[in-house]
């Protein structure tokens, strides 16, 4: 029992000591130089060149590209000839929606005790990089784009959630996996599920009635988003 | 010259059934004598709105180190990213500019291309105020340009009129701005630089210390 009781008392007295390093810091440094590497905003596993660091200045910086795609998309649908109002307006929410998870994640990063980095590339295998084409002409088309790039944001955001969570034995992160849950992954998912409708939709316009339908169908369509974007 | 038109038309429509699917709506042809933007105009509205596009992301990077814990400057962050949103709003209303002039019907991709930023980390806040009023200056003067180019060959009254009346307005009110908090700042940190820089930095939070 006192062996035990030795135990818990050297445990506990050792957490102590971690906890205090940014004390220990400042009560060496003020007798000489002051010097405060130990008084960062880390804590837990996570370090500005782990994977998880990395993986969220990645998404900022995907995201940054990604909001002026759907800006140059948006344009797009907005010239005279296109003149698609509604979907002008679908990607112009993806755009601004896309700018605002930028800086928030570029906050959050800064709030973990991290750095920036706009030159940040993903380590997740088969990531398909940042490329995008406007001019893809028909609306399906760039429905389509919007699908697999949103898609391959979510997968983005799945393997971060995967490092701070299950993969790694090093990283269990509350916060980021609270972080990444409440502002994306379920956002994601309904951006994803109402792209994926609209596709199906638009499918329907092309196929039935020998497509007889399209030219009309695809302005009634256009008509519909501005209502419910 | 119209016997050209005609025959180039003539052309789109003979190879427009190879390229043409099932998703396309049939195309339509509109007239075009509207359409009196001139290209050299054309082109450096397009370089002007890339160059927006660049002082938002680089005010996306002063905002990020401000935020930094060991930085701290949580003021000089949220000055700094709404001036990078407010940026990426320039770029979008020239783009709009454009659009109702009858551009952007093609080559739209390559309006924009991404460059991470050139700076990252900044002296003080009053260096990477200065650095923003550079900014500000670079921008004026390039919409000075534009302006000078639309306004020489086929004079474009109105997007030089918006050029001026909208753009250069905001800028000079901008760089105003800017350059007074410059200066407030650097005679608030002459003997007192720490206290100085941690006082305004609240003052651009709105909190009276």
């Amino acid at each position: 029992m006192k062996v035990y009781a030795l135990i818990v008392a050297c445990l506990a007295l050792g957490v102590l000591a971690e906890e205090d390093s940014c004390y220990q810091n400042v009560d060496q440094g003020c007798r000489r130089t002051l010097s405060l590497p130990h008084c960062s905003a880390y804590y837990g596993q996570f370090k500005d060149n782990h994977v998880v660091a990395n993986e969220l200045k990645a998404l900022a910086s995907l995201y940054l590209k990604r909001s002026y795609h759907y800006l140059l998309s948006a344009s797009y649908f907005n010239n005279y000839q296109t003149n698609r109002e509604g979907f002008a307006k679908l990607f112009r929410k993806l755009s601004d929606d896309s700018w605002e998870k930028t800086i928030g994640l570029i906050k959050h990063v800064t709030k973990r005790g991290g750095k920036m980095d706009f030159s940040s590339h993903t380590t997740l295998k088969g990531d398909k990089g940042s490329n995008y084409t406007v001019e893809v002409g028909h609306e399906i088309g760039a429905l389509a784009k919007a699908l697999d790039t949103q898609k391959q944001l979510a997968e983005r955001i799945f393997f971060i959630h995967r490092e701070v969570t299950k993969n790694s034995d090093l990283l269990h992160d509350a916060e980021i996996t609270q972080y990444i849950e409440e502002e994306f992954v379920s956002q994601q998912a309904d951006t994803i599920r109402s792209l994926a409708g609209h596709t199906s939709d638009l499918k329907r316009f092309i196929t039935e009635n020998n497509g007889k339908d399209l030219s009309l169908a695809v302005y009634l369509f256009d008509e519909y988003l501005q209502k419910v974007v | 010259m119209r016997a050209v038109f005609f025959a180039v038309l003539g052309l789109v429509a003979a190879l427009a059934p190879a390229t043409a699917t099932q998703c396309y709506v049939s195309p339509v042809t509109i007239r075009d004598e509207w359409l009196t933007m001139e290209q050299t105009c054309y082109n450096m509205m397009r370089k002007q709105i890339q160059e927006e596009v660049a002082a938002s992301i680089q005010y996306l990077a002063m905002g990020a180190y401000f935020s930094i814990d060991t930085v701290n400057r949580p003021g000089f962050a949220k000055l700094f990213f709404d001036a990078a949103t407010e940026e990426r709003e320039h770029a979008t209303k020239l783009i709009d500019y454009l659009l109702m002039r009858g551009k952007l019907t093609g080559s739209v991709t390559d309006l924009i291309t991404y460059r991470a930023p050139a700076n990252t980390s900044w002296e003080s806040g009053a260096s990477a105020l200065e650095h923003a009023l550079k900014l500000e200056s670079d921008v004026t003067n390039s919409i000075r340009e534009v302006i000078k180019t639309c306004e020489s060959s086929f004079n474009d009254y109105h997007l030089v009129d918006y050029l001026s009346g909208e753009f250069l307005d905001e800028q000079y009110k901008g760089q105003r701005d800017l350059a007074g908090k410059a200066s407030t700042l650097k005679k608030m940190m002459d003997k007192h630089a720490a206290l100085g820089e941690f006082i305004f930095d609240k003052k651009l939070l709105g909190l009276n210390v």
